[in-house]
């Protein structure tokens, strides 16, 4: 099957970045724009624009009917999904192919089979993959508390639909075991529409290792080896980097050829992820596989060489796989940053605003992956991240060094951004030896939202001396004390 | 003339007055004699202060002033010295839940009338797909809950509002 149109059915970064490599290989594309959206980047690039409308934005872009009538619509045959949203919706998958249009990614069955955590787990476990010791609520929902608590403290709450992090909870003592249930419940009944649950052992102190895997649905399967995301606030991840510092060659390749398995046991087609829980002894033990494109793949592509979005485009087409597994190889290291509307100095609270004034950084090993534009405005209509700020060094050290260097020059003015945190956090001595657990933005907070150097009189003076009413208003006065002085005479 | 800027949460008190041939910028700790001149890129200036030069870019918003310098990014807040006389003569902070961002009410436990303590919850919000509780500021009388479950409410906005302590 050739793809001739794409309509990417995504919005911000992602769609953008799809859009990219689509029209480079010579696609006809199309994406998506809610009716009250602000224009972006992925609107200048796509040949054409299909505007959706619905109760709000976000549901618009969750609405399979209206999706499939546009893709219809304007002929495409081929729909990439990008993250979030429908990308991991098989019920999506069907229309589209009852539609006659091909989706960019999995089949539904392994969208079903990886979207239920549960049966995920389950199925991994039983090929002899390691999993984490678990309480599932369905096996039996009136002992689901007790079999949680004989696991032992700490514990993990998740929603059995879940993903992102979303309805997650730690809990640490019994007392507050069932309430943190019917948080997590509630939340995961509103997310996700299912309220069922499962408990597992919180491993302390972790590291969140990931595999990239690609496979072309013909048994061919590669890796495109790991990326460590241990930096996360609440379960989301705002730091990616590849190679992971925790890693010995062998583990490496222990990790990256398991997730490669488990991606061989539902016979993979398109880009996944299979992520990991990696524990401080070196041991580690399958959390979920997220049958899509990650936000965070780019640095994938900047230490392999490979653009993934390419090969996805080239597996719905039936192309199969451009590399062999000895191809895939790891060069220098690349690091991600999430740039977000938020104040991380009053608990990450989402920001809004007019962008006044956007300068991206530039320069050798960066790639910005941008989702607004200057002039624009950010609403809470959609998520907090405005862009990724990727760099590739030829080793960790300058790796870090270039990310500091750019997230510095990264200016963005009119809405309050992550950027300085995300300085904060790569100029953390831990961060730079490696030393690190998903709970380390939480156990370094005060240090990394501490203010730094007092610049306040040249802020004041700046913001003074900006402000044309005030500076006309105080010019005024000499004069006024001149014609005073007149009249004195 | 004079000014409060709003800083990382503090607010800081300035006049700026002008000598004939420069500005100054007058603070309760001394004072300084400053320039600011674009340099041409967007944004893009050059203050002087003290003898030295600092590069910086800038863009004035409706309500804060957002300055880039030294690889950091700030806000400065203006507020007018008017309406911060005015917003005194309103209700006592310590009465009101103000909405910490926009979002959607998930539930509400009390009701008006209710006598609550410290830190009890009154209600809960989703806000960027985060649930938070929101709790009494002190012991009190509920006097107002203006939203129910499944309202969508604006930053700032009274979530709920306490009777006035008397003294």
């Amino acid at each position: 099957m050739t793809i001739s149109k794409l309509l990417v059915a995504n919005r911000g970064e992602i769609a953008a970045r799809v859009l990219r490599t689509a029209k480079a290989r010579g696609l006809a594309t199309a994406v998506l724009r809610h009716v009250a959206e602000q224009e972006g980047p992925a609107h200048l690039i796509a040949d054409e624009v299909v505007m959706i409308d619905g109760p709000t934005p976000v549901a618009a872009y969750l609405d399979i009917s209206q999706i499939v009538a546009a893709a219809r619509k304007i002929g495409a045959n081929a729909v990439h999904p990008g993250y979030g949203f429908l990308s991991e919706n098989a019920g999506f998958v069907a229309a589209l192919e009852e539609a006659g249009v091909t989706f960019v990614g999995p089949t539904s069955e392994v969208i079903d089979l990886m979207g239920d955590k549960v049966r995920a787990r389950a199925f991994v476990e039983a090929r002899g993959f390691p999993i984490a010791p678990s309480a599932i609520e369905d096996d039996d929902p009136t002992t689901f508390v007790e079999r949680a608590r004989t696991l032992g403290y700490p514990l993990l709450i998740k929603p059995s639909a879940g993903g992102g992090g979303k309805g997650m909870r730690i809990v640490r003592e019994d007392s507050t075991l069932k309430t943190e249930i019917e948080t997590a419940r509630r939340e995961g009944q509103r997310y996700f529409g299912d309220g069922r649950l499962f408990v597992e052992r919180y491993i302390e102190r972790p590291r969140h290792i990931e595999v990239q895997v690609m496979g072309d649905g013909q048994g061919n399967v590669v890796h495109f080896w790991e990326r460590e995301c241990s930096i996360q606030r609440r379960f989301q991840k705002i730091i990616e980097e590849t190679p992971s510092p925790a890693l010995s060659p062998e583990q490496r390749l222990e990790i990256c050829e398991t997730a490669a398995g488990i991606a061989r046991a539902v016979n993979y087609r398109g880009a996944g992820t299979v992520e990991f829980i990696y524990a401080q002894d070196g041991a580690f033990y399958f959390l979920e596989m997220n049958t899509r494109l990650q936000v965070e793949h780019p640095v994938t592509e900047m230490v392999t060489g490979f653009d993934l979005v390419a090969e996805q485009l080239r597996i719905a087409a039936g192309e199969g796989l451009s590399a062999a597994q000895s191809d895939i190889r790891q060069t220098g290291h690349s690091i991600e940053l999430r740039i977000c509307a938020e104040d991380a100095t009053a608990d990450f609270r989402p920001a809004i605003g007019d962008i006044l004034l956007l300068d991206e950084p530039q320069g050798e090993g960066v790639r910005v992956d941008s989702g607004i534009l200057d002039g624009g405005k950010v609403t809470t209509d959609f998520d907090p991240m405005l862009s990724k700020l990727i760099v590739h060094g030829a080793d960790r050290a300058q790796a870090i060094a270039r990310a500091r260097n750019a997230v510095q020059n990264y200016v963005i003015l009119g809405v309050t951004t992550n950027t300085g945190y995300l300085d904060a956090i790569l100029a953390h001595p831990d961060f730079a030896s490696g030393d690190v657990s998903t709970g380390f933005l939480a156990e370094q907070a005060d240090v990394l939202t501490a203010p730094g150097e007092d610049v306040s009189t040249l802020l004041m003076a700046a913001a003074a001396l900006s402000d044309q009413r005030l500076v006309t208003d105080v010019m005024q006065i000499p004069e006024m004390h001149r014609k005073m002085g007149g009249w004195r005479n | 003339m004079r000014r409060i800027f709003m800083i990382a949460g503090h607010e800081a008190e300035c006049w700026l007055t002008h000598d004939g041939s420069r500005f100054v910028l007058n603070m309760p700790d001394g004072a300084v004699p400053c320039q600011l001149d674009p340099t041409g890129a967007p944004g893009a200036h050059v203050l002087r202060t003290g003898g030295r030069a600092h590069e910086l870019r800038l863009a004035v918003g409706s309500e804060s002033t957002f300055i880039h310098l030294n690889g950091r990014t700030f806000e400065v807040g203006r507020v007018d010295p008017d309406d911060r006389l005015a917003g005194r003569e309103g209700a006592a902070g310590g009465d009101r839940l103000l909405a910490p961002m926009p979002g959607v009410v998930v539930s509400v436990a009390v009701k008006p009338g209710d006598t609550v303590t410290e830190g009890q919850p009154l209600l809960v919000i989703e806000s960027m797909k985060l649930e938070t509780t929101l709790t009494a500021p002190r012991d009190g009388v509920v006097a107002e809950m203006p939203f129910t479950a499944g309202d969508s409410f604006g930053l700032k906005a009274v979530l709920a509002q306490l009777t006035p302590q008397e003294d």
